[in-house]
């Protein structure tokens, strides 16, 4: 069962905020949800198959050789702030 | 009342691949900020990591040489939190199926530290803190790392810091990671907790995070032990929570408490595919693994018939010992060898990182030579050390300083007048040694050795003069 203190943890966790009256819709939407993603579960009948890896592929490995970074202009290009070549971490006002 | 320690260790270290765990960026210390980064290692929507071969093989090389049992199927997990020097708000780890599991380091006392698991993940970045901000270098993003989780099974701070050498030296002989602590490639948390002699179940715990010293490690478990047990001593009780090390005060403080703890959500990375490992590849990958300390301690005591403390000292560092041996072929007496070794040799090179590297002038072959000069008694061991000393200041053989008069040696009637002489313009010492002063007779043998330029046999000198005095 999905409770009210599961969706305001879930919210925490989440960093949302979330009103009130937001509550109730949110804890009803969640438990359909999960019903849903239990049904699934239900559905998979070889119980030594791995819900999760269904496409069966193993062992997709990358060489170890080095490859050259990218530049560190393009890197940086969507940094807000930030210099020398670093970004920087935006204050978050405590609450 | 007496109170008992107990301890568990976490040890991240970062493996010594060439590329990073997911990408093909350089693993490389340092660089200029976020110049080894790729749209992968900062966690770009869209991307998709790939496994590095090598960061599996090396953490099954650690496994094996830790005593684990490896896993035929694993895969990797997100452990999701919202930290800066993380930039997808979740690292990609292990959960429930680590690589390696169930091994054990052994302590010189026998006793053996279990280790729980061994598993792989990437490292996050590095932030700097500046003039009140934060900034972000992720070079060190995605670096690979070894996380070792033992059981609390250490009850001291002396047990803790011999694993924790143990553990370096282990991972330096099979080549998995430098194991640099200033660089921060080997950092420890540790679980603290303490209890009353006798009693079996475990207190409260605490865990101090990530420390990279040695002395660090010992300081906060000793601050940390005396503190808990000053507030059950004071009828409080412990909090779980998180600590850290405050080196420039001395204590452990609160990072955050229990109620606080992280909700990490683990579950599997779809992005990365299952990993399978044959046992004929782990068996592949146990051919490989190098003499390991432990082992070569063992032979070192027995076949070399050394004591323990010398051969700890020359397996701590891996090409020491293998100059060690090289240089003891055909060779009857190997203490002399590991003496020249840890006293003369060691004496020219002061750090740790200048034994550890080793770059001493001359091949194992020339003190070699040496040594078998002394063991068929043509040159007497004061000579045999000036030579030595000569030697490695130029890196050139010993018959550029010996030559055959050094070989034919001083005879016995020339020596004896020598000494005579010697009895004579060290009345002082003579006198001293007669009364009882063992130690004046050194300098006596050190006149007679400066006369004959080292070329004297010292055992043959004070029988001599012994023989003049009485
Ligand atoms: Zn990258």
């Amino acid at each position: 069962m999905i409770t009210r203190d599961d969706i305001l943890k879930i919210a925490k966790l989440s960093k949302l905020s979330i009103e009130d009256e937001e509550i109730e819709a949110l804890t009803k939407d969640m438990a359909e949800i999960i019903q849903f993603a239990d049904t699934i579960n239900t559905a998979v009948e070889d119980e030594n198959m791995e819900f999760d890896n269904i496409s069966n592929i193993i062992n997709a490995f990358h060489e170890d050789e080095v490859i050259e970074s990218f530049d560190s202009d393009l890197i940086l290009k969507n940094r807000d702030g930030g210099e020398d070549g670093y970004f920087l971490v935006k204050r978050r006002s405590v609450n | 009342m007496s109170y008992e320690l107990v301890a568990g260790l976490e040890t991240h270290i970062e493996l010594s691949t060439k590329t990073k765990i997911f990408c093909n960026c350089t693993t490389e210390f340092g660089g200029e900020p976020n110049t080894h980064c790729c749209p992968i290692c900062i966690g770009l929507p869209g991307t998709l990591p790939k496994l590095n071969k090598n960061v599996v093989k090396y953490a099954v090389k650690a496994g094996l040489a830790t005593n684990c049992s490896i896993r035929n199927i694993s895969k990797m997990d997100r452990k999701n939190y919202v930290y800066p020097d993380l930039p997808k708000a979740y690292q990609i780890s292990q959960f429930d199926k680590p690589l390696c599991e169930n091994g054990y380091i052994s302590l010189s006392t026998g006793k053996n530290i279990n280790i729980t698991r061994i598993h792989i993940e990437e490292d996050a970045g590095k932030l700097v803190h500046q003039r009140g901000d934060t900034y972000i270098d992720y070079n060190r993003g995605g670096v690979p790392l070894v996380e070792i989780v033992t059981e609390p099974d250490f009850r001291s701070i002396d047990e803790v810091v011999e694993y924790i050498e143990k553990l370096r030296l282990i991972m330096k002989y099979i080549g998995v990671s430098d194991v640099k602590m200033q660089e921060g490639s080997l950092r420890c948390d540790v679980n603290i907790s303490v209890r009353k002699y006798g009693d079996n179940d475990l207190g409260i715990r605490t865990e101090i995070k990530n420390m990279n010293s040695l002395s660090f490690i010992a300081k906060a478990m000793e601050y940390e032990f005396n503190r808990q047990i000053d507030i059950i001593e004071n009828g409080g009780i412990i909090e779980q929570e998180t600590r850290r090390y405050n080196s420039d005060l001395n204590i452990t403080e609160s990072m955050r408490k229990k109620e606080d703890a992280d909700d990490y959500r683990y579950f599997r990375d779809p992005d990365l595919v299952t990993i399978s490992i044959m046992d004929e590849q782990i068996q592949q990958i146990k051919n490989e693994l190098p003499e390991l300390p432990s082992v070569k301690l063992k032979r070192f005591v027995e076949d070399y018939n050394l004591p323990i403390q010398d051969a700890e000292l020359l397996v701590k560092y891996k090409k020491v010992a293998e100059y060690f041996e090289e240089a003891c072929i055909k060779i009857e007496n190997h203490k002399v060898v590991s003496n020249f070794i840890l006293s003369q040799i060691f004496r020219t090179l002061s750090t740790e990182t200048e034994k550890e590297d080793f770059n001493i002038l001359i091949p194992p072959s020339y003190l070699n030579e040496l040594v078998k000069l002394t063991e068929t008694k043509k040159i007497n061991s004061s000579l045999a050390r000036i030579t030595l000393e000569k030697m490695l200041e130029t890196g050139k053989p010993l018959s550029e300083f010996i030559t055959e008069k050094h070989l034919q040696g001083i005879d016995e009637n020339t020596l004896k007048s020598i000494c005579e002489k010697a009895v004579l313009a060290n009345e002082k010492a003579v006198n001293e040694y007669l009364n009882g002063k063992e130690k004046a007779f050194g300098s006596i043998i050190g006149y007679i050795m400066k006369e004959t330029k080292g070329n004297a046999d010292a055992a043959l000198a004070t029988e001599i003069i012994k023989t003049i005095i009485s």
